[in-house]
C-alpha cells in the first residue's frame, strides 16, 4: 500500500460498507417476500369465476 | 545511461515507466516480486488484457531494466497519445470510472485489489478507455478495508457530481488538483439536496467530515479491530457504480454546442471545404493530426479519412462530450476528443512542473487543422496574428488553416459590441504574419463565401 487512505477514509468505508450491505440485504428480503405473497396471493381471474 | 524517465511515474516504489530508444517500458522492483507473480498467475491479467481492459504488455530481457531494482521489464503496448482527466468531457471520465469500478471488481473476485484508483491510470485508446497501470493489483488481505476508496471518490465521484449538480466547468477543478477534488471543498460546493441522496451524504459529505474527524487518530485506534468482508468491498464498489452511473449531464446550453448547427456554411461551401482540407491532408500524409477548435468532429472525421489518429480538440465543453457520445456509439476508434483552451492550453505541471507534460511537450502534430478559428483567436481575443503563427508553428509540422474576413458575419458577430481595433487583420496581413513561420504550399477560396484555405508546412523556427 503505497497511498495513504487517511483513518477518517477508512473508518468511513466501514461505516458505509455496513450500511449498504444492510440496505442491500433488506432490498432482498423485500424482494423475497414479494415474490413469496406473489405465489400465495390467486390471480384476479380465478375470483372472477374464470379457469 | 541510456533511458529516460516518464516524469510522472515516480510515486509507487513497486516500479516505474521509462523510455529506452524511443520504446516504452515498465520495470517490476524485486520488492514487488512476489503480488506481481501471483497477479500474473491468477489469470486476472489474460482476462483484463484479453477484454481490452488492461494494457497488454510482453516481457523483454532484464538487460533493458533501468536500475538494479528490477525483478522484471515489461513493454507495454504503447498509447497514442496521453490526455489527462482535466482534459476529458464529463462522459469521459465517467467512462474512466466505470472502467476503474469494473477493474476493480473483477480484481476482487479472483482475491485481488488495486492499491490505486487514480484517474491517470486510465488512457484512452481506439476510442475506449483502458488502464494501464500494470502493477496497480496486489493480493487482497481479508479483513481489510479498500485503501483506494478516498482517491476514487476524489478522482471520480466528487468530479463527475459536482460537473452534473452545479456547473460543467467544475471538472477544470481537477486542473488545480491533481491529486483529485478535496472532498471537504466538494462538500461544501455540492448543492444541499445531495444531503439527501445517500451515496452522496456517504461518499462526499460524511466522508469529508470523517477525514477532519479523525485527522489525528491512529488507524487501529479507531477502527478498533473492525474488518471488511470480500462481499462488503464488492457492495461498497456496486453501489460506487450506481452512484456514478447514475450522474448525467446534457450536452448543451454552453457557447458553442450548437454552433455546428448555426454557422453560415451553405451545403455546397462545407462540402467544398471538406474536400480541399482532404486533399491537403493527403498530399502531407500525416499520422497524427490535431484538430483545433474542432468543435463537434465534423472536419476531425474528414480527416480520419486520411490520418489514423485525429485528436479533436475544443474549448467548449458541451462540443466535446457531444464528438465523445459519437465516438462511443459508433464505436470509432481513431479519434480522441478533448478540451482544450488555446488561449490557456494544459500546462506542465505537478512535482517539478514535469509531472504532467503541457500539450505542447505532447507534440508536435504532424498536422493541425484550424479551421473557422483564427478570427476567434485574434478578434475573440486579441492575439497578434504573428503569435498565433509562432505558437502553431510549434505545436504542429503542418497547418491547414482557414482565413475568417470581416466580411463573414461570424467576424462581423465579433465586432457588434466594440471597436475594430485590428487594422492587420487582414488577408495580406494575415499572410505576412504566417510567412515568418510557415512556407505556404497552396492557398484556395472556399465556395460560396469570403474564406480561404491555406496549407502550410512549419519553418520550424517558432521557438
Amino acid at each position: 500500500m503505497y497511498i495513504d487512505p487517511t483513518t477518517g477514509s477508512l473508518v468511513l468505508q466501514f461505516v458505509a460498507a455496513g450500511v449498504l450491505s444492510i440496505l442491500a440485504m433488506a432490498s432482498r428480503a423485500r424482494e423475497a417476500l414479494k415474490s413469496f405473497f406473489k405465489l400465495l396471493v390467486p390471480r384476479r381471474g380465478r375470483w372472477a369465476g374464470k379457469p | 545511461m541510456g533511458w529516460q524517465a516518464v516524469e510522472g511515474s515516480f510515486r509507487d516504489p513497486s516500479g516505474f515507466v521509462y523510455t529506452r530508444d524511443g520504446t516504452l517500458y515498465r520495470q517490476v522492483n524485486s520488492s514487488f516480486r512476489e503480488p506481481f507473480e501471483a497477479f500474473l498467475a491468477s489469470g486476472l491479467y489474460d482476462e483484463l488484457a484479453t477484454e481490452g481492459l488492461l494494457v497488454p504488455h510482453r516481457s523483454v530481457g532484464l538487460e533493458l531494466s533501468a536500475s538494479p531494482e528490477a525483478y522484471a521489464v515489461l513493454q507495454p503496448d504503447r498509447v497514442g497519445f496521453i490526455s489527462y482527466p482535466y482534459e476529458w468531457s464529463f462522459g469521459q471520465l465517467q467512462d474512466a470510472a466505470a472502467l476503474t469500478l469494473e477493474v476493480q471488481r473483477r480484481a476482487l473476485a479472483r482475491g485481488f485489489t488495486l492499491r490505486d484508483s487514480s484517474a491517470y491510470n486510465v488512457q484512452f485508446q481506439g476510442g475506449r478507455p483502458l488502464f494501464i497501470d500494470t502493477l496497480s493489483f496486489a493480493p487482497l488481505e481479508e479483513g481489510k478495508a479498500w485503501p483506494a476508496y478516498k482517491q476514487f471518490c476524489q478522482h471520480f465521484l466528487l468530479p463527475l457530481m459536482l460537473m452534473s449538480s452545479r456547473d460543467i466547468r467544475f471538472g477544470q477543478l481537477l486542473r488545480s488538483y491533481i491529486d483529485g477534488i478535496p472532498l471537504d471543498l466538494g462538500s461544501a460546493l455540492l448543492p444541499r439536496r445531495t444531503w439527501a441522496r445517500l451515496s452522496t451524504l456517504l461518499h462526499i459529505h460524511l466522508h469529508a467530515w470523517a477525514l477532519g474527524r479523525y485527522s489525528d487518530t491512529a488507524v487501529g485506534s479507531a477502527t478498533k479491530g473492525r474488518s471488511m468482508s470480500r462481499q462488503g468491498l464488492l457492495t461498497l464498489v456496486k453501489n460506487l457504480g450506481d452512484a456514478t452511473r447514475r450522474l448525467s449531464w446534457r450536452a448543451s446550453g454552453t457557447e458553442w454546442a450548437d454552433y455546428v448547427d448555426d454557422n453560415n456554411y451553405t451545403a455546397a461551401a462545407s462540402q467544398n471545404k471538406r474536400n480541399l482540407v482532404i486533399g491537403y491532408l493527403r498530399r502531407a500524409s500525416p499520422r497524427t493530426v490535431w484538430d483545433l477548435g474542432a468543435n463537434t468532429g465534423e472536419y476531425s472525421r474528414a480527416a480520419r479519412e486520411v490520418a489514423p489518429q485525429v485528436i479533436s480538440f475544443d474549448v467548449d465543453p458541451a462540443a466535446v462530450e457531444r464528438n465523445h457520445r459519437r465516438v462511443r456509439a459508433e464505436g470509432e476508434t481513431g479519434t480522441l476528443p478533448l478540451l482544450l483552451d488555446l488561449t490557456n492550453p494544459s500546462p506542465a505541471q505537478g512535482w517539478a512542473g514535469r509531472e504532467r507534460l503541457s500539450v505542447e511537450d505532447r507534440g508536435p502534430a504532424d498536422a493541425l487543422l484550424a479551421l473557422a478559428l483564427i478570427h476567434h483567436l485574434a478578434i475573440g481575443h486579441n492575439l497578434p496574428l504573428e503569435q498565433i503563427a509562432r505558437y502553431l508553428s510549434r505545436i504542429g509540422r503542418r497547418l491547414v488553416i482557414e482565413f475568417v474576413p470581416k466580411s463573414d458575419s461570424q467576424v462581423k458577430r465579433l465586432l457588434l459590441s466594440r471597436p475594430d481595433i485590428f487594422p492587420h487583420y487582414t488577408k495580406d496581413g494575415f499572410e505576412q504574419a504566417f510567412a515568418r513561420y510557415f512556407t505556404v504550399e497552396s492557398v484556395s477560396p472556399i465556395e460560396g463565401s469570403d474564406r480561404w484555405l491555406y496549407a502550410m508546412s512549419s519553418r520550424g523556427n517558432g521557438g
